[in-house]
Order: C-alpha cells, then sequence, then structure tokens
C-alpha cells in the first residue's frame, strides 16, 4: 500500500472495517513512526467513539453498579497492573491491540499451573501478611511492609516467568511446525528420488539391451563385409517360387573360411511352430540350417561350415516344423541355382 | 451519586484514571457513573439484549480495573479507550454467537437501510456537554445520507469489514469504502467545534 492508500484507509481503520491484512498494513506503517497518519488517527478514532453519543441513550440496570463494586478489586501488582512509575506509557502498538484485541492463544496445561501457582502465590502470601497483622505487633508493621514488597516483587517476577515461558511456547511451536514441514519436504524428495532411481534402471536395462543387440549387429556387419572384402567370395541368387513371388536370397560363401552367409528378403511371415530351412542339393538335399524372419521380413543366417560347396547343384528354402527336419516335408519358398 | 452522574462521559479526567490505577474505589466508581449509559448503551445497540449487555458490561469494567494501569492518555480521551474496548469486547460477542449459530443480528437489523432514529431531545440527568454532544453527533449522523449512515452503522454496530459490506449490500467495495470515508469525513468536520482543544480536531 501507497502512504497515500494508507492514510485514506485510516477512517476505515478507525471504525473497525478494515480486513486482518490491511489492518496490520497500517498498524505496521503507525509503528514506523508517521506523524501525521497517528494525527489522523487520533482524530477519526475519536470521532468513531462519539458515535454512540448519536444513540437513544439506554440506562443500566441499578443493581448493575453495586455488582461490579463489589466484585474483588485485582491487587496492585497483579499481571496487568504494573507498578507506578515504572513504565507511563504503552509500548508501540498496544494501542492498536486495545482497539483490535488478537484473539488469546489457546494456554497449555503448564501455563495454566503456572497461573494457578502464581494465584496460589499470591493467595498464601496475603494470608500470611493477614495472620502476621493479627498475631503481631503494631511495631512489625515494618516488616510486614518489606514483605508487601517481597510479595510484589515475587508477583512480577511470575509475570516476567509467565511471558517468558509463553514467548518460549510459541517460539516452540513454529520451530515444531518448521520442522514438520521440513519432514515433509524430506519426505517427498525421497519418493522422487526412489522414482527417479527406478527410471534410471529402465533406461539402463534399455541401454543394456540396445548395446548387446547393437554388438551383435555389428558382428553380423563385420563378417557380412568380410564376404565382400574376399575376391574368391561367390554368391548364389534365389528368387521366390509360386509361394512367395515377390521374394528372393542371396548366398555369399567365402571358400577359405568355408562360412557362407544367407540374406532373403519378402519372405511371408510364418505360423507359429513354423521355421525357414535352407538346403544344399547334389544328389539329394542337406540341411544347412533353420532360420526366422525379424520385423521387416527378411531373415539372415550365417552359415559356419558350408563344405563342398562346388558340388552343390542348387539351395532351396523350405517351410518345416520348429527345429527342422532331416529331409525337406514342406512347400518350396525360394530356389536358385549355382 | 446524582453530581457525580452528572459530569459528562465525554469529559472524564485522566486525572480519575490515575486514581483508579492507585486503587481508589471512589475514583472507580465515579469513573462508572461517568461513562455507564454510554457503554452500556453502545453493548445494548450491539447486541440488542439488556441483559447480555448488563452482562458484557460487567466484565468490561472489570477488565478496565485491571487494564486501566495501560491506558495512554497520549494515544486517545479515556472514553474513547473505554468506548473502544466496550465495542470490541460486544462485537466479539456478536461473532461468537454467529459461530454458535445463532442469530447474528436482531430482528430490527435485518433491514440495514433503516437506521436507528437518534433521539435528540434533552436529557434532565445528563451533563451539559453530553447533551450538547449527543445532539450534535444526532444531528450529523442524520444529515449524512442513508447510504453512508448504513456503511457506518453496519461497520462499528455489526462489526463487519468493507468486503462484508459490499457483499451484504451488493454493491462494489470501492463504493463501500467512499461511503464510510465520506461519512467519518464528514463527522469529523461535525465535531470539530465540540472537542476541546489539544484533541486535533
Amino acid at each position: 500500500m501507497t502512504h497515500e492508500e494508507l492514510e485514506e484507509a485510516i477512517p476505515l481503520y478507525a471504525v473497525g472495517a478494515l480486513e486482518r491484512s490491511e489492518r496490520q498494513a497500517i498498524e505496521a506503517h503507525l509503528l514506523s513512526g508517521c506523524g501525521a497518519c497517528h494525527a489522523a488517527l487520533k482524530e477519526y478514532q475519536t470521532v468513531a467513539s462519539h458515535l454512540p453519543f448519536g444513540l437513544t441513550p439506554a440506562t443500566p440496570p441499578n443493581t448493575l453498579k453495586a455488582k461490579i463494586m463489589s466484585a474483588p478489586a485485582p491487587l496492585a501488582g497483579t499481571a496487568d497492573v504494573e507498578k507506578p512509575g515504572s513504565r507511563s506509557s504503552l509500548e508501540p502498538g498496544e494501542w492498536m491491540n486495545h482497539l483490535f484485541p488478537p484473539i488469546a492463544p489457546a494456554r497449555s496445561w503448564p501455563f495454566r499451573f503456572a497461573m494457578g501457582f502464581a494465584g496460589l502465590a499470591i493467595v498464601l502470601g496475603g494470608g500470611y501478611l493477614a495472620w502476621l497483622s493479627f498475631t503481631q505487633s503494631a511495631e512489625r508493621s515494618g516488616e510486614i511492609q518489606q514483605l508487601q514488597a517481597a510479595v510484589q516483587q515475587a508477583t512480577a517476577r511470575v509475570a516476567t516467568l509467565q511471558a517468558d515461558a509463553q514467548r518460549r511456547e510459541q517460539a516452540v511451536g513454529t520451530l515444531k511446525s518448521e520442522l514438520d514441514q521440513r519432514a515433509t519436504e524430506l519426505a517427498d524428495v525421497r519418493d522422487q528420488l526412489i522414482q527417479r532411481e527406478a527410471e534410471l534402471d529402465d533406461v539402463r536395462a534399455q541401454l543394456t539391451q540396445r548395446e548387446s543387440s547393437l554388438q551383435r549387429l555389428a558382428r553380423q556387419n563385420e563378417e557380412f563385409s568380410g564376404f565382400f572384402k574376399n575376391p574368391a567370395s561367390k554368391v548364389v541368387s534365389l528368387s521366390g517360387s509360386e509361394m512367395a513371388k515377390s521374394a528372393g536370397a542371396f548366398i555369399l560363401f567365402d571358400p577359405v573360411t568355408k562360412k557362407a552367409w544367407l540374406y532373403a528378403f519378402n519372405l511371408p511371415a510364418l505360423p507359429n511352430g513354423k521355421v525357414y530351412q535352407l538346403w544344399a542339393i547334389d544328389e539329394k538335399p542337406v540341411s544347412a540350417g533353420v532360420f526366422g524372419l525379424d520385423t521387416g521380413q527378411k531373415g539372415r543366417m550365417l552359415i559356419r561350415n558350408l563344405h563342398e560347396f562346388s558340388r552343390m547343384k542348387k539351395f532351396a528354402v523350405t517351410v518345416e516344423p520348429d527345429g527342422g527336419v532331416p529331409q525337406p516335408t514342406g512347400a518350396i519358398y525360394l530356389v536358385g541355382q549355382i | 451519586m446524582e453530581s457525580a452522574s452528572r459530569q459528562a462521559a465525554s469529559s472524564i479526567e485522566p486525572k480519575l484514571l490515575t486514581r483508579v490505577v492507585k486503587g481508589d474505589p471512589q475514583a472507580f466508581g465515579q469513573l462508572y457513573d461517568q461513562s455507564s449509559t454510554l457503554l452500556f448503551t453502545l453493548a445494548y445497540r450491539i447486541l440488542s439484549d439488556r441483559e447480555e449487555a448488563a452482562e458484557l458490561l460487567q466484565e468490561v469494567y472489570l477488565e478496565v480495573w485491571r487494564k486501566i494501569a495501560k491506558y495512554d492518555p497520549g494515544r486517545g480521551t479515556p472514553i474513547a479507550w473505554l468506548v473502544t474496548l466496550t465495542r470490541s469486547r460486544a462485537i466479539d460477542r456478536l461473532r461468537s454467537r454467529a459461530s454458535r449459530g445463532q442469530q447474528l443480528l436482531p430482528a430490527s437489523l435485518e433491514h440495514p437501510l433503516v437506521s436507528q432514529t437518534p433521539d435528540v431531545s434533552p436529557n434532565p440527568y445528563e451533563a451539559q456537554e453530553d447533551s450538547e454532544l449527543r445532539q450534535t453527533m444526532a444531528k450529523a449522523i442524520l444529515e449524512l445520507p442513508l447510504p453512508q449512515q448504513q456503511a457506518i452503522e453496519m461497520a462499528f454496530y455489526q462489526g463487519l469489514t468493507h468486503t462484508e459490506i459490499a457483499a451484504k449490500l451488493n454493491q462494489p467495495l470501492g463504493t463501500v469504502k467512499t461511503r464510510i470515508k465520506l461519512a467519518m469525513t464528514k463527522l469529523r468536520a461535525a465535531l470539530h467545534h465540540t472537542l476541546p482543544q489539544g484533541e486535533g480536531l
């Protein structure tokens, strides 16, 4: 709030029409020592306190005064009454508290106990004084006064201790709520950490999987490229039968290492429990291994030891039960002459 | 006691309070005589219940008796302090009634546009200063436009904030604030010549 806004809000403050946050803003401003606003508040406060003069007077019950006057007067030196001359004016802000008294915080049992104890101390002190005055002679009056002063001092000390205890209680309360908040935050952070760790494990597992498949591919590529590096390598191409017209394959053979590499494409997906089987055919077909298809309908197979390639007349691929069979039983999908 | 009762509530001397601080019961009795009618009028106006107003006044005077050492003449007149304390305690009761689910406002105030008509006739048992002040104040209030009277009334006697008043009247907040400010400024001007010098008015 600007100073102008604060100044404008003073009549509303005086008549009690401001919200709590606005009241606090004005009180903070008044505590800063703004003389103009102090003067304005005093004026408007007087106006507000004169409002009841505009009402039709109502007379209180006749018995009320007697009731009030017969109530025990508080002893000089009780918590709210200060020793004359010890402090002639209010601390800053207390006037505001009078205007809008804060809601008293619930007092704890130790505090109530302290209050009760203080009351008891005063009563006992008073009783002791009465007993003294009754039993002792007038010569003891000096002593009585001393004791009275001592009681007053003790009472003042109890009041100080009470205020101190209340302050500490509030401080402990504040600390406790801060601690609770920190604990909640910590628990949240811990939960997040556990979640992150789990996510990290997932990522790590995926990475390992990728890494091993990459390594496998790299190995295959290396072997595959080895066939092209060798000028003696031979190639046989296979074409699709009636069963798979668009399919095709080729076989690379390295006569030095006796390794062969099959690469097939556009083959139809296999039913469950079936595999493709490669046959090297001389007089009769000899199994050269079984293979499946990857997601791109491609088949790859490395044949580690293909002997007597030069004697072979043709190669064929059939569909066979899982694990392969000694002699072909299924339909031919690919075939190629050497 | 009659002579004491004719001393004005508006002119309670800070010296009287000093005597009360020292535990002088006669001074306390005089303080009661000078202020009780005004404070009871205020409590009755807020609570609309004579018995509850009397009960409240009993509490207020006991609080005054306890807290009087804290009164600082530099911050306002004795009657301003007493009125503020009484209003504050009465509004507390009003709110605690509301929190207990009881009716917040007496039936006569359910139509907040209707202000209680101030009685401007002279009262033979009233001190001269109070009588003059009452007439000035009543006249000044009657001269306020009705919406301004209403806003002041809802704030001071019903303990409502400007936001609550705006919501109740279904009026913009700015309008309510302006009404209160204007009303207070006019009342301040009307009271200007009736107050003792040094009051800042």
